[in-house]
Order: structure tokens, then C-alpha cells, then sequence
């Protein structure tokens, strides 16, 4: 057992956690305690930032950190929304559960990680210490619902972790469009770990809009599992601009015939954050299709790293992929990885790849500088535009305007000037 | 051509290099307010370098000599400030921008300007109905405003917006570079329409070109041959007619 594992066994400990003998909890724990987390020296973790694990307290955070409503994200017309804060419940903020929401308590959370799958650890440590989350459950041909889960980290890591838990089920042909959003007091230095399980039946459809705005001081730790059955789609956008350090792990399985994935992602990392997120979608059956878009900005002394792996297994024939990964190097101390990675074990496929790094466009440049545009202007308005392809397909007009706001003011207020 | 001091432009024993290589051999030219000149030359001979050099693109160095705008000393400015002193370079090859739109690239270069003039913002309403009276002219859709910088233009397209542009901005001088070539005889008559609805007493511009089709619909005052980066020979539209007769050979031939 490492030593982090060992801190982690004595946390649990710590905890108390009232139902700290429960299956699901103990499973976790004990596979954690074999496997341990992830290290630098695994293949996919090279470019996280997992030094922020030695300093934090694995105990959740106790709770009752008081939110003012008025600083909560303005609302999104037509979504209802719930809000957990440090992980827990927050009905005071949040709607009047309904139908297709349900309080996940503490060991409830049943959702089966694969233990194998060195690359859910953190979905394991999640499963170990959440004590509350959202079941979002929607019975077959249910019509399109529309909700937002808000989750707030407002207290430091010192004091204790943040463990948000969601859980999406879809009937058959049942529509979900789903906001996701992390965010936190401004002040905080959380440590966030969030673990996110779907599970689409036959002919559902789930938008899924994932926000990462957590407050700069954060470190997130974020898994999302995802298993498609046959003709149902998956869209998910998602935007990454906050926290220091931040590892998001996607594993989605495309189970079922012409079962259809988008995904469109963007990162922006400036000063010393470091944005990480790995994506691994297998296509189990055949005819499926993925349709996978990164866009990364790194500046300042940023790095932003994109590892998107797709596998065709055997049997999937007719599989269509593609996948357009971009990173834009914006300081001459960033770093940008982007990689994508192919392995397939069949012949009738289509699988196509761009993946490139590099610097702002001169020619672009000089046309916008040529038209009268202040250079920063123009640098940001590039920017801007190499985004764009990320979030143009968001078709929830107050979330864009509120997407494009936050990207504005991110792209604002940082260190342009090292730019080129 | 024009008295000394009361040049718009004025360049004096131009010499400017692209990557250690010498185009610009010691170029001179005056041009007056209201005055349109028209430069013509073989491939090679540093038309497009000079139209590169006098927008300040990155890449062109001059060794020696200088250029005056208004009496200031051009080359002292970056792009941005040369274009909102008023000078428009349309380019020989504009850029696809995906991701931003026309209308806003319009509209921030005109605020731009205005910002320099002292001027507030333009209204959204004045501005739209001002865009789309030129976009008539042009004879473009109301759907390119909504559309990215250039993206997926044909070539036409793509020069018809660089002459939008230029008429939304109203420059005080336009350096077309090549803005005829590649275009069917249609479209090189409206880009003439809209070159010849921007001639005024105060507005100048100098036409790089390579044939003297366009010079049919736009007509030049002056002519001049560029050979091996220098003025070689001078005229008026004459001087067109006879370069086409005769062949850049005639000058080049003298000019050895």
C-alpha cells in the first residue's frame, strides 16, 4: 500500500461515514487500496497534475457553507435546477425534486465502476466518499426534460473534499437535455472530485453541457462513464476554464448498433493551470458513429493536454469516427499536447484523424491588422474564433450567452501580450 | 504629377528585401489626393512587395529609403495605425478567418477608425443599413454578414468583400493589390464599379495590377512599369494600351 493509499484507508477511517460498511463504499476502498491511484507514470496520466493529492484531506467537507442565491449563475430559461453544495444537497436552492430527479444518499451510490479500469480510479475514490448526489432517471419515451445540477465547492482542501455524484439514466427513446456545472466561492481552494455515470437505453437522446468553472485555486478530478445502446445519441459539450489543476477522464462505450456520439470540448489554461482531460470511446457494435472536436488555448505557463483514444473493437464494422483535435499556443512558456490515438480490430471502417499545435495564424493576423483592429483585439478575436468550432453547436441561447461571456472575460483579462 | 507638398503619398528611393533577397531597387512615386495610378509590371518585378511594404506586413525589410503619408513617416507605424490613418490595402489573396464573422470584423475596424477620430461608436442600426446600401453595390446576400471572414468565398467573392470593405471604411488612400486577377468579366465590372464609386477629389488609389483589363473600367491617371523593383517607365493610360500592345518586354528590353 503507498502512502497515499494508506492516508486515504485513514481518512475513510476518519470519516465516520454512517454507512461506512456499505457494499458499494467497501468495494471501492478495497480496490483503491490494490490498485492506488493513478501516478505520473502511468501511460494516460502523464500530463496531470497529481501533486495536489498530497496535500488534501480525503474527508468530505462537513457542509452548511453558506451561498448567497444572488451569486449563483443566472438561471437558464426552461431548465430546472438543483444545486449541491461541497457535494451535498441543497434544496434550499434548488427546485422541489421531481419526477425525473432523486437524492442519491450516502452509500446508495451503486453505479458499477469497473474496477479493472485503471483509468476510473478516481470514480473509485468518488464511490468511497460521496455521501450525497443526483439520479437523474427518465422512463422510456419520456419527452424531453431539461435540467441543470449546479455544483458548488466552497470549501478549502485542507478542511475537506468535494465528492459530486450524478447519475443518468434514459429509457429507451427517452430525451434529456442536461446542463452540468461546476463552480465555486471565488476565494476557495477546493478540491473537487466529481464522478459522472450515463446510461443511455435504446433511441435516447442526452445534450449533455458540462461546465468546468471552478475558482482558481481548485484541483479537479473528474471521471464520466457513459455506455450507449443502439440508435441512441450523445452530445456532450464541454468548456474547461477553471481550477489550477484539472484531469477530466471520459470513457464512453458505444454498445449498440448506430448508436451516435458528438463531442465537442474546449480548454483554456493560462498562468500555471493545467488543463488534462483523456477521452477513451470504444465502438463495441456495429455502425456506430463519433464525431470527436478539441479545442485547447494554452498561455501563460499553461499547459493543455488532449489524449483522445478511439477503439474499434472487433464486430464493430461500419464504425465512422472522426476526430478534429486543435491546440493553440499562446505564451512562449505553454505547453499544448494534443493526441489522438486509434486502435482498431476490424477491417470496414472509417476512422479519420487531424490533430495539430501550433500558434496563432500570422496571416490572420495581419488581415485583421490591416483593417485597423488594436492587435489585442485581433488576438483576442482569433482566439475567439479558434474556439468557436468548440461551442457553435449549443443551441441553449441564455447558456451560450453565458458560455460566451465567461470565454470573453477569460480571454480578456489574461496575459495576451505573450502571445506570438 | 503632383508638387511636393502637397503629395499624398510619397516615396522616395524605396529598397526593401524579403528574406535577404533585394525586390525594391530605389522605387520613387508621388501620388496627389484624387489621384488614381495604376502599376503595372512582369511577374517579379515587386508590385505585390510594394503594396506589402507600404501596409507594414511582417517579413519585409526596408534597407533604405522612405514613404510619407500625409507628411508622416509611414514606415515608423505598425499596420493597425497605418490602416486607420486612413490607408486600405485589398489583398491579392485575402484570408479565410473562420470563427468571425464579417459584420463583426467590419464593425470593429470602423470603430476602430472612429476611436482614433475621437468619434463614439457607430450605432448597430446605421451601421447595418449603411453595410448593406454597399453589399447592394456589390451585388452580395444579406447571408455573408452572418458568415465567416472569407470562408468558403469563391475567389470573386472574396474580392468583392475586400471592395465592401474598403468602401465601409472609406479610405484615404487604396492600395488594390491584383484585385482584378481571377475574376470573369461580371464580377471585375462590379469591383470597377465599386473602386469608381469611392474616386473623389480627397480620395487617392493606386491599382497593382498585372493586365490593363481593369484600367478599361477603372481609368488610371497615370501609369507606371514597374521593372526589377523600380519605376521604369511613366505615362498616362496610354501608356496601358501600348504595354498591352507591345508586351512588358518593350520596357523590360529598355530598361537593361
Amino acid at each position: 500500500m503507498s502512502a497515499l493509499t494508506a492516508r486515504i484507508a485513514q481518512d475513510y477511517a476518519a470519516a465516520e461515514l454512517p454507512d461506512a460498511q456499505a457494499a458499494p463504499r467497501r468495494t471501492a476502498l478495497e480496490a483503491l487500496a490494490t490498485c492506488g491511484l493513478p501516478t505520473s507514470r502511468d501511460e494516460n496520466w502523464k500530463y496531470a497534475n497529481l501533486r495536489a493529492l498530497e496535500r488534501l484531506r480525503f474527508v468530505p467537507a462537513a457542509g452548511g457553507a453558506a451561498v448567497d442565491p444572488a451569486a449563483l449563475p443566472a438561471p437558464i430559461p426552461g431548465f430546472t435546477r438543483y444545486v449541491f453544495v461541497d457535494g451535498r444537497f441543497a434544496p434550499a436552492l434548488s427546485a422541489a425534486p421531481g419526477a425525473a430527479f432523486a437524492r442519491l444518499q450516502g452509500g446508495a451510490a451503486a453505479a458499477a465502476v469497473r474496477p479493472a479500469d485503471g483509468d476510473a480510479r478516481f470514480a473509485l475514490l468518488n464511490q468511497a466518499f460521496a455521501t450525497d448526489g443526483a439520479r437523474l432517471q427518465l422512463p422510456a419515451a419520456a419527452g424531453r426534460q431539461r435540467l441543470e445540477i449546479l455544483f458548488l465547492a466552497c470549501t478549502d482542501s485542507a478542511q475537506g473534499s468535494s465528492y459530486p455524484r450524478l447519475e443518468v439514466s434514459l429509457g429507451p427513446d427517452a430525451q434529456l437535455d442536461l446542463i452540468e456545472r461546476h463552480a465555486g466561492a471565488a476565494g476557495a481552494a477546493p478540491f473537487v472530485n466529481s464522478a459522472v455515470d450515463i446510461a443511455l437505453g435504446r433511441g435516447a437522446v442526452l445534450t449533455h453541457y458540462r461546465l468546468q468553472e471552478l475558482p482558481p485555486r481548485s484541483t479537479h478530478f473528474d471521471t464520466l462513464t457513459a455506455t450507449l445502446a443502439a440508435r441512441c445519441g450523445y452530445h456532450l459539450h464541454a468548456i474547461a476554464t477553471g481550477a489550477q489543476a484539472a484531469r477530466s477522464t471520459q470513457l464512453v462505450q458505444l454498445a449498440g448498433e448506430e448508436a451516435h456520439l458528438t463531442t465537442a470540448l474546449a480548454a483554456l489554461g493560462d498562468a500555471q493551470q493545467v488543463q488534462d482531460a483523456y477521452a477513451r470511446i470504444e465502438h463495441a457494435a456495429p455502425r456506430a458513429r463519433t464525431e470527436q472536436l478539441f479545442r485547447g488555448i494554452a498561455a501563460g505557463r499553461a499547459r493543455v493536454a488532449f489524449n483522445g483514444k478511439v477503439v474499434v473493437a472487433a464486430g464493430a464494422a461500419g464504425t465512422d469516427s472522426q476526430q478534429s483535435l486543435r491546440g493553440l499556443l499562446a505564451g512562449a512558456q505553454a505547453e499544448i499536447d494534443v493526441r489522438p490515438q486509434l486502435e482498431i480490430y476490424t477491417d470496414d471502417v472509417r476512422c479519420s484523424h487531424g490533430a495539430t499545435a501550433g500558434k496563432l495564424d500570422d496571416n490572420m493576423l495581419f488581415y485583421l491588422l490591416s483593417r485597423g483592429l488594436e492587435r489585442q483585439v485581433a488576438l483576442r478575436l482569433l482566439k475567439w474564433a479558434f474556439l468557436a468550432d468548440a461551442f457553435a453547436r449549443i443551441e441553449v441561447p441564455e447558456l451560450r450567452r453565458q458560455i460566451e461571456e465567461n470565454l470573453a472575460g477569460v480571454l480578456q483579462d489574461r496575459a495576451l501580450k505573450e502571445l506570438l | 504629377m503632383t508638387a511636393p507638398g502637397s503629395a499624398l503619398l510619397r516615396i522616395e528611393n524605396l529598397h526593401a528585401s524579403v528574406a535577404g533577397k533585394k525586390i525594391l531597387n530605389g522605387l520613387s512615386l508621388s501620388v496627389g489626393r484624387g489621384e488614381v495610378h495604376a502599376i503595372m509590371g512582369p511577374n517579379g518585378s515587386g508590385k505585390s512587395t510594394l503594396a506589402s511594404v507600404l501596409a507594414g506586413r511582417p517579413g519585409y525589410e526596408v534597407t533604405a529609403g522612405s514613404v510619407s503619408f500625409e507628411g508622416r513617416d509611414l514606415l515608423a507605424l505598425p499596420p493597425e495605425e497605418r490602416a486607420r490613418a486612413g490607408l486600405f490595402l485589398g489583398f491579392q489573396y485575402p484570408v479565410e478567418i473562420p470563427g468571425v464573422n464579417n459584420v463583426y470584423l467590419l464593425k470593429a475596424a470602423v470603430n476602430a477608425q472612429r476611436n482614433t477620430q475621437g468619434l463614439p461608436e457607430v450605432d448597430a442600426f446605421d451601421f447595418l443599413t449603411l453595410v448593406r446600401e454597399k453589399m447592394q453595390l456589390m451585388r452580395m446576400e444579406d447571408s455573408f454578414l452572418s458568415r465567416g471572414v472569407n470562408e468558403g468565398f469563391s475567389g470573386g467573392e472574396k474580392k468583392r468583400n475586400e471592395i465592401l470593405q474598403m468602401l465601409v471604411l472609406e479610405p484615404k488612400l487604396a492600395l488594390l493589390d491584383e484585385t482584378d486577377s481571377g475574376l470573369d468579366i461580371d464580377a471585375l465590372k462590379v469591383v470597377a464599379g465599386g473602386v469608381n464609386r469611392l474616386r473623389s477629389p480627397e480620395r487617392s488609389c493606386v491599382l497593382v495590377t498585372h493586365y490593363q483589363r481593369l484600367l478599361e473600367y477603372v481609368v488610371p491617371d497615370f501609369v507606371h512599369v514597374l521593372v526589377r523593383g523600380r519605376i521604369a517607365k511613366s505615362g498616362d493610360r496610354t501608356l496601358a494600351l501600348e504595354l498591352e500592345r507591345r508586351g512588358y518586354d518593350w520596357v523590360t528590353g529598355e530598361a537593361a
